[in-house]
């Protein structure tokens, strides 16, 4: 349903002066296929929240096509591309003034309807009823907003929802409703669904495990056969920099 | 009495389709047009002729009343004071409001000098919509004067919109706050093409336990400008707050000049402002839900403005 074909996102990068291509995304190509739960994990600034910005027309694409359903979106405006049924939450989603979750959610499904958006919420059941009239500002925790950003994108009924790291800020009782809950999305609705995330309980859930290394796919696959990559790419790739020869102990 | 335009002037300033209930005054082109009173709340012309007393009863519950003004006279320029004296205890919503509806090419103008004395702990909501319309190439400018008293305990809630079409505004917004008093001020001034608005705010926090905030949000489109001065000064142990926001779209420029004075050890200050353009975070964000760049713009402003 969605086909991924020799992407590169490229940025211009300043060595020593002179100017370098860098590329982020590095020639993925990959086909993602309907009903199926995908996560994408890898090291940080591996490329990963890069990639899914590509796909929802964030950021532009440099070379390759993306295809969705068939149709060529890789020049597709950002609201194009949600029109055709492609939904997107942020890692760190926006706060505004003045503009409730209802707001959202009416912009998002068209519904005004207050008991139709009062269903939304509890079929979306990790945000508690109260939040309708909170305004998504700088006031709500990073948890608050979190769950707010999820259910709005699985209040647009989108046929491909793309979230980014959904279980920052989130407290370890809502991560496993939450994988749920994309779960029952998933099975009832046939939403395509991709997460990208470090969590083991997402990885979990996933039905492919894609993991992705300096701007390319090194994996794709179930969780067992990743465990030996993953193994090794935890090992801190700062250690030169931070802790000189010693390994300090955290992970990534 | 009402013809079409007055009606439409009198809608978007004081959401009125026609003659309101309660008490109201209806002042049109300098003159008054239509009056009301109510058992709890009178209205009079003032001695020298230029303005009206609206005296609300202490201890008067859940009553409003309407001081709208209407301007469609070429070349006038209507000066009116007004004073409020809100009795102990009463809860009261004014409701105030100048719509100008320019044809020609004369200027006209409204300055509105309000003055409330909100008595021991009264509360009183004050809502004030500025809007001009018309075709005409004439000037239209209005610069209002809020003067508040409060007194003890007492508590004013005052929304000041300018919503748009006003070429000149120069605003002044005063306030004597006593003790454990609160007020609340929001404003919110909408600017495009050439026009200029100015708003000073002076608020004195004299007794003990008041509290003060004061929001603005400004928009500046075309190449407007827009400049605020908010200065208040702590005179006990007291709580201020001070949020501006500005948002600059097309070449709008804006000044914005909080200032915080604390003449005693228990005073608390605080205030945050931004200028800038509308966070490319937002737009992202309403995008992917299926706005185009346009209609997410509108719906962010909108809400700024709410």
């Amino acid at each position: 349903m969605l086909e991924l074909k020799d992407l590169y996102f490229t940025v211009q990068d300043d060595e020593n002066g002179s100017r370098v291509k860098r590329n982020i995304v590095d020639g993925i190509s990959f086909t993602f296929e309907k009903g199926k739960f995908y996560a994408i994990t890898g090291p940080n600034g591996s490329g990963k929240t890069t990639l899914a910005k590509l796909i929802m027309g964030v950021n532009p694409v440099s070379e390759g096509a993306i295809l969705f359903n068939g149709e060529d979106v890789t020049s597709l405006s950002i609201n194009q591309r949600a029109k055709a049924g492609i939904a997107y939450s942020f890692q760190q989603p926006a706060r505004f003034k003045g503009i409730t979750f209802r707001d959202l959610l009416t912009i998002a499904t068209g519904i005004e309807d207050e008991n139709k958006l009062l269903e939304i919420l509890s079929r979306v059941g990790i945000c508690p009823l109260s939040f309708l009239d909170k305004e998504v500002d700088a006031k709500l925790s990073g948890g608050e907003i979190k769950k707010i950003e999820l259910a709005t994108t699985i209040a647009s009924n989108p046929k491909l929802a793309i979230y980014d790291e959904p279980d920052t800020g989130i407290d370890l009782w809502t991560i496993g409703p939450m994988v749920s809950l994309l779960k029952k999305e998933l099975a009832d609705n046939r939403t395509t669904t991709i997460v990208v995330s470090h969590n083991r309980a997402f990885l979990e859930a996933a039905d492919v495990v894609i993991i992705i290394h300096s701007g390319k796919i090194v994996y794709q696959g179930n969780l067992e056969g990743a465990m030996p990559l993953l193994d090794d790419l935890s090992v801190c790739t700062y250690r030169e920099s931070c802790e000189g020869e010693r390994d300090a102990g955290c992970y990534r | 009495m009402l013809d079409a335009i007055d009606k439409n002037l009198l809608k978007t300033v004081a959401d009125l389709e026609g003659l309101p209930k309660g008490a109201y005054n209806i002042r049109k082109n300098g003159k008054l047009l239509s009056r009301q009173v109510s058992a709890n709340i009178n209205i009079e012309s003032n001695a020298e002729g230029t303005g009206i007393v609206v005296t609300i009863k202490p201890g008067t519950k859940n009553e409003s009343v309407h001081i709208p003004v209407i301007l469609s006279q070429a070349g006038l320029y209507d000066v009116v004071y007004n004073s409020f004296i809100i009795g102990d205890d009463a809860e009261v919503t004014i409701v105030a409001g100048c719509g100008i509806h320019c044809g020609s090419s004369e200027p006209e103008g409204h300055a509105g000098i309000h003055d409330f004395q909100v008595g021991k702990r009264a509360t009183v909501t004050y809502v004030e919509k500025h809007y001009a319309s018309g075709d005409g190439k004439g000037r239209r400018s209005l610069n209002p004067t809020t003067r508040v008293f409060l007194a003890e305990g007492a508590r004013a809630e005052m929304e000041l919109t300018q919503i748009g079409g006003v070429d000149e505004a120069n605003r002044l917004n005063e306030a004597e706050l006593g003790p454990g008093s609160l007020l609340l001020i929001t404003e919110r001034v909408l600017t495009d093409g050439d026009q200029t608005a100015v708003s000073r705010n002076n608020i004195v926090l004299k007794g003990a336990g008041s509290r003060a905030n004061m929001i603005s949000r400004s928009v500046m489109k075309g190449r407007s400008k827009q400049i605020f001065y908010a200065m208040m000064d702590a005179q006990n142990r007291c709580f201020g707050h001070i949020e501006c926001d500005a948002i600059i779209m097309d070449n709008g420029t804006n000044e914005t000049m909080p200032s915080l004075k604390a003449g005693h050890p228990d005073a608390e200050l605080t205030h945050e402002a931004s200028i800038g353009k509308i966070a490319n975070d937002q737009l992202t964000k309403l995008m992917s839900l299926g706005l185009d760049y346009d209609q997410a713009v509108n719906r962010i402003i909108q809400g700024f403005l709410k």
